[in-house]
């Protein structure tokens, strides 16, 4: 709004709706109310001893004063991290539809890689999104008809054709609260985030990974990136080649040459096709101390 | 009290919260005024429609270039007339050159109103080409003339003699990006016409305000004495803050207009699109050099990117950059072309250490590839180069911003060696390749520089000490937060010889005192501080003198100190400060045949600027999967030729070292091809926080007190910045085994992990390689 991006004619100021708890469910998942500060978030214990990615996401996202402020849901509902998009005057499909793309051709140094369209290829910024993508976490929304219950990789939206629509949530409809089921994995997870600066300040690759070892290999791996997709992209096909194999970087450098296959660069964001490759494998190593048994 | 860290004088107030910043000043009945400011980076500017912006709530008015009669800002620093057709209008009239360019003004009741009415101005802009390189061939600016503002060519020696008969040449192209200072506070104004009376005071002034005075009461046409300009304090000027700018203009223009106040305050996105931009040059360098390292002549070709317009600055930037560029050595030939070229990005201005920062990164990247070239290492190349103790006072035939460029004072040498010697470099050096044989990128880069300090031509300073005997120190020149006020004085002090809570200083208000400078080229405690001492010395001969009247002795007999005229060998009879300055009302001093008031005067003048020097060390490590630049240490030996307060001097220098490094590392104003900017916000241009900032080893020496002041003072201002770049570029290459890696800052981890891979395959390709 700042910015002339946005014009509302209405502000309704949801602050004071009681959605700002942080639960410990019953069989150890979480329960984040939609106005939980990201600072509130990052603190509560069954967060930082449960799931350790989602702290981590948290504490390296924004600043110290917005994290305070910015709420979990409105974290989900950010608008993308986009130059042209932020300057009114620039053509873009998802601020004016049909206008063009004026970063296709532009400085796109921090655009996406991942689920691009010829219409859009603004980065999805958020840092927590990316963990609670690889937690499977669900978005519960209220509406004036019902409640639903969106599986996050489904609350995303890839730009395709209609970059404007962003998430499925309808006219009325609120976000009330993310849930993040229980799993045993989370517990050996991390968010590993490369960015030209150390704080305030968005990922050029980031990484959600967590895993579980069993006998050596590997039982059960998430893996999520931020700062190369046009949403929190989840690293399906990394994952795929990952389970049943030994852990150790031959195995990690094949699961992430297989994910950034599809990778569509542009000159000058090219360059996170490899960084996006490196970071999966150092998160992997660094959580299994690079050991292979 | 010289040489001690007393505690900032200046902090209370600011600890208290009761510091006074330009948004903290109100007046009552102001308006309050927004820039509508152009979004096309060059075009026609067919119209501009208030219409609709005149039709919300709370809006005066809306004016553009048709509704002004002002021409446009002049110069303040060393002009060439031929630089006349680029200076900037007040607003763009026909022609947009950058986005952010005034293009009208919207003054309303109430600044949200005035912002919001703004965008609703509507400009018809038929676009253009724009032109984003400084590199390519000049084209046009308007009918007469072309976008290269200046030529500007300067030398000495017989350069081709030098090159013809040279066993080696080393030659390569550098590159600086666009960055610049970015204080934490905006800039802001609130302008106060008061008709019938016909004076304007002006809040928010910074840095000149008595230049900006005869600058801004030029373009009113108002006699300079009506105009009053009031610098509150200021959050940091780096150079950026503190010029004339259209702004500035536009607020005397209006309150004059209204006969109300109008105040105007800068937001962030703002001062990135509309204070100075800075740097942004390429250097085409080469050197004739001998067999052993000595190098005989240096030919520098530069381009330096100036933005849209010529501002206040003039020609200060490329002047600087090519008269300091040869630094600390001897250079027996020297030339030098450098083009100011005009493109359509937001116009260029001085930042902390212009034209040096640039200058040593592109002659200490040529010293490291002469040592290269030479296989030796390159301190001895700067060894055998030095400009001698025995060489000093060291003219070399070129003037810098109007003076003839001599250097004071110096050993450059002994500082190599005291660095050395105090931050164990070559045990440090050891350790790195110990830790490079394990297969860390971790390396050391030095680069050495001359700082210029003390600009002339004056300064003048006022003491007055009051009944109580409470002393004022009245000085023209500003404060922007450096702890001037704290040296100043600690200067007094001693001189007097009396407490520091005693005294109070007052700067940067126009009406207070007839000329001042100001505060720029780290010239203040060499001019200021020269004319506190001169004018405290004034004031103890007054002391004396009425003391010796009210003792009956002689002033021979009479000796000043802690704050009390006592006769010597006699401690019973001190008669304090405060009892001469009652003493000396009008008819008592009459009758004693002295000036009433316990006050005087002091000037420092001087045609020559001060030479400090220092040595700039960093120690970097490169993260070979990333590209990731992390700086582990940062080492700093300068020369000040006399500390004041060396807990300042300290405070400069690693506050300039951490913008030096963002340099280095992350600031770059970057537009796309259609011109557009893209680093708007502190999203996008990244300044270094805590994080990237390693610890500062700080050695202060004072080897070389400057001959051309009576405390033998040289500047600190910028002396952590200058050769941050370079060194960090050098450490870059050591820690990546890549002579000459980096030759463009800042180095983003794109380009370090380039260098890195470059590196792997020439150590694989190597037979018999590790």
């Amino acid at each position: 709004m700042r910015q002339n991006v946005l014009r509302p004619g209405l502000l309704v100021d949801i602050n004071d709706l009681p959605l700002n708890r942080v639960e410990d469910l019953p069989e150890g998942g979480l329960r984040i109310g939609a106005l939980a500060r990201m600072s509130d978030v990052a603190q509560a214990a069954g967060v930082v001893q449960r799931f350790p990615v989602i702290s981590q996401a948290l504490l390296l996202g924004a600043s110290a004063q917005l994290r305070n402020m910015a709420s979990m849901g409105g974290n989900l509902c950010q608008r993308v991290r986009c130059s042209y998009f932020r300057d009114a005057t620039s053509p873009c499909n998802k601020r004016d539809p049909g206008s063009g793309c004026a970063a296709l051709d532009g400085f796109n140094r921090g655009h996406a890689i991942l689920g691009t369209s010829d219409k859009c290829i603004a980065t999805h910024p958020s840092d927590v999104a990316v963990a609670l993508v690889a937690m499977d976490a669900v978005v519960h929304t209220r509406g004036p008809a019902d409640d639903r219950a969106i599986p996050i990789e489904e609350f995303f939206l890839l730009p395709g054709d209609t970059p404007e629509r962003e998430h499925p949530l309808e006219h009325g409809e609120l976000i009330v609260a993310i849930e993040v089921p229980a799993t045993p994995t989370a517990r050996l997870s991390i968010y590993l985030k490369f960015r030209d600066r150390e704080s305030y300040e968005f990922a050029l690759v980031s990484v959600a990974a967590a895993v579980r070892i069993q006998d050596g290999a590997i039982a059960d791996v998430r893996l999520a990136l931020g700062g190369v997709g046009t949403k929190p992209w989840r690293a399906r096909r990394a994952e795929a080649s990952l389970v049943g194999k030994l852990a150790g970087e031959a195995s990690f450098a094949e699961a992430a040459g297989q994910e950034l296959a599809a990778a569509k660069p542009r000159p000058l964001n090219a360059f996170k096709v490899e960084l996006a490759q490196r970071a999966i494998i150092r998160a992997l190593m660094t959580l299994t101390n690079g050991d292979t048994r | 009290m010289i040489g001690k860290p007393l505690r900032r004088v200046e902090d209370l107030p600011l600890l208290l919260g009761t510091g006074r910043f330009a948004a903290d000043i109100s007046l009552p009945g102001q308006a309050h005024l927004r820039v509508v400011r152009s979004p096309v980076p060059h075009g026609m500017l067919r119209g501009v429609d208030g219409r609709k912006a005149l039709s919300m709530p709370g809006v005066i008015g809306v004016w553009s270039a048709a509704d002004l009669d002002l021409g446009p800002i002049g110069f303040r620093m060393v002009a060439f007339p031929g630089m006349l057709p680029y200076r900037q209008p007040v607003l763009a009239a026909e022609r947009v050159r950058y986005v952010g360019e005034p293009v009208a003004i919207v003054l309303a009741d109430d600044p949200y109103r005035a912002e919001d009415a703004a965008d609703l101005v509507e400009l018809d802009i038929e676009s253009l080409p724009p032109v984003l390189d400084q590199l390519q061939e000049p084209a046009q600016f308007d009918d007469q003339n072309d976008t290269e503002a200046l030529l500007h060519e300067d030398g000495y020696g017989d350069v081709g003699a030098a090159f013809a008969a040279a066993p080696h040449v080393v030659e390569l192209t550098v590159t600086v990006g666009r960055h610049t200072g970015v204080p934490l506070e905006c800039r802001g104004a609130l302008a106060d016409y008061r008709p019938g009376a016909g004076t304007l005071d002006f809040y928010g002034a910074a840095k000149v305000p008595h230049q900006n005075r005869l600058l801004l009461a030029g373009l009113l046409g108002l006699p300079p004495q009506l105009v009053v300009l009031r610098e509150a304090h200021v959050g940091g000027g780096f150079g950026v803050r503190g010029e004339v700018y259209p702004e500035d203009v536009l607020v005397c223009w209006a309150s004059r207009l209204l006969g109300r106040p109008v105040k105007w305050i800068e937001d962030r996105n703002e001062h990135l699109l509309a204070a100075n931009h800075s740097r942004d040059q390429v250097h085409r360098i080469r050197a004739a050099v001998l067999a052993d390292g000595y190098i005989t002549a240096i030919d520098d070709e530069f381009w330096l990117d100036q933005g849209a317009y010529v501002r206040t600055h003039a020609a200060a930037v490329p002047t600087l950059t090519a008269s300091m560029l040869p630094g600390p050595y001897q250079i027996p030939a020297y030339r030098v072309r450098g083009h100011v070229r005009l493109t359509n990005k937001t116009p260029a201005g001085t930042y902390r250490a212009p034209g040096r920062y640039e200058g040593t990164f592109a002659r200490e990247r040529l010293i490291d590839a002469v040592a290269s070239s030479l296989g030796k290492p390159a301190m001895e190349i700067r060894l055998s180069n030095f400009i001698s103790p025995d060489q000093m006072p060291y003219a070399r035939p070129m003037s810098a911003l109007g003076t003839d460029l001599e250097y004071d004072s110096g050993d450059y040498a002994l500082l190599v060696g005291k660095a050395q010697a105090r931050f164990g470099l070559a045990e440090l050096e050891h350790g790195l390749a110990a830790r490079r044989a394990l297969g860390e990128a971790v390396g050391m880069g030095c680069a050495f520089f001359v700082e210029k300090s003390g600009l002339g031509p004056y300064e003048a300073v006022r003491i007055s000490v009051d009944q109580s005997g409470h002393i004022d120190i009245i000085t023209g020149a500003g404060s922007m937060g450096q702890g001037f006020e704290t040296v100043i004085t600690q200067i007094c002090a001693q001189e007097l010889g009396v407490r520091p809570e005693t005294i109070r200083v007052l700067h940067g208000q126009t009406d207070q005192i007839e000329h001042a400078m100001g505060a720029f080229a780290s010239r203040l405690t060499v001019m200021a501080g020269s004319a506190t001492l001169i004018a405290a010395q004034a004031l103890r001969e007054k002391a004396l003198a009425a003391a010796a009247r009210m003792l009956e002795a002689s002033p021979r007999d009479l000796e000043l100190s802690d704050g009390a005229v006592r006769v010597a060998g006699d401690p019973d009879t001190g008669i304090s400060l405060a009892q001469i300055s009652e003493a000396l009302r009008p008819d008592q001093a009459a009758r004693w045949g002295l000036e009433p008031s316990l006050t005087a005067d002091g000037w420092h003048t001087t045609d020559h600027m001060c030479y400090p020097y220092g040595l700039h060390i960093a120690v970097v490590r490169v993260d070979a999967g990333t590209g990731q630049v992390i700086a582990e240490r940062l080492l700093v030996a300068y020369d000040v030729g006399r500390a004041v307060n060396p807990m300042l001097v300290e405070g400069q220098i690693v506050g300039g070292a951490a913008q030096g490094l963002g340099g280095a590392l992350l600031e770059e104003f970057r537009y796309d091809d259609a011109g557009h900017p893209q680093c708007t916000t502190f999203m996008d241009y990244l300044l270094p926080t805590r994080a990237e900032m390693p610890p500062v080893d700080v050695l202060i020496t004072e080897d070389a007190p400057s001959p051309r002041n009576p405390l033998g003072v040289k500047g600190a201002g910028e002396g952590g910045t200058t050769a941050m770049g370079a060194a960090i570029a050098a450490a870059i290459d050591a820690a990546l085994g890549v002579p000459l890696g980096v030759k463009e800052l800042p180095v983003h981890p794109e380009a370090a992990l380039r260098l890195a891979k470059a590196a792997r395959r020439e150590s694989t390709s190597e037979p018999g390689g590790a």
